[in-house]
């Protein structure tokens, strides 16, 4: 009887887990773009130092 | 609730931005590559009386080592023929007379903004020879778009 309970909360769980998929991708593009941006402006300045 | 993908963003944005700071921390304390100073200040009534603004011009301090003392005014730069040698190691040393000036070199790092009041100092190495433009970027006055003048690196 108690597995199954625990087994109850735990599912709906799961189901937002998914449901956040797309926004960690769009979180992972953002992240991409910063760090490429960072980086290319940090390249050009050590490349004149 | 905790969501596993929102504690690894949350991680990778912390992790992101403590990345850049060290880097940045690191540039600046450890290898001294900081931004122009504006530490020391001087009265810009009498920048002619006070060293070493007395005397402007490029002077070798040490081997491969050279100091130009720079006042900058509307709408020119004080010495304006400035000749270096390739690879040596030149410290700008420059104020103003009157109102807020640029000086930047484009196609470097080399980019102050030169106050009254303020002494500004920034060093660099040419590594090419070549004539190097400088130009106000601050807007100084009616002749401001004409207030440039040239580096040559021999
Ligand atoms: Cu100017």
């Amino acid at each position: 009887m108690e597995t199954t309970k625990t087994l109850k909360t735990e599912k709906p769980e799961k189901y937002d887990e998914k449901s956040l998929k797309g926004t960690i991708v769009s979180v992972g593009f953002v992240a991409a773009v910063i760090v490429v941006m960072w980086v290319a402006v940090f390249w050009i300045y050590m490349e004149r130092v | 609730m905790q969501h596993r993908l929102e504690e690894i963003w949350m991680t990778i944005s912390v992790g992101i931005l403590v990345v850049f700071m060290i880097i940045i921390g690191y540039q600046t304390f450890a290898l001294g590559m900081g931004p122009p100073s504006h530490s020391e200040t001087i009265d810009p009534q009498k920048v002619e009386q006070i060293a070493p603004f007395d005397d402007p011009g490029v002077k070798e301090i040490a081997e491969n080592e050279y100091e130009v003392v720079m006042i900058l005014q509307s709408f020119g730069f004080n010495p304006s023929n400035i000749e270096v040698p390739v690879g040596a190691e030149v410290h700008f040393t420059m104020t103003s007379k009157d109102v807020t000036h640029g000086f930047q070199v484009p196609g470097t790092n080399i980019n102050a903004m030169v106050m009254p009041g303020h002494i500004q100092k920034i060093s660099h190495t040419f590594k090419e020879p070549g004539n190097y433009l400088v130009i106000c970027n601050e807007y100084c006055g009616i002749g401001h778009q004409a207030m440039s003048t040239t580096i040559t690196v021999k």
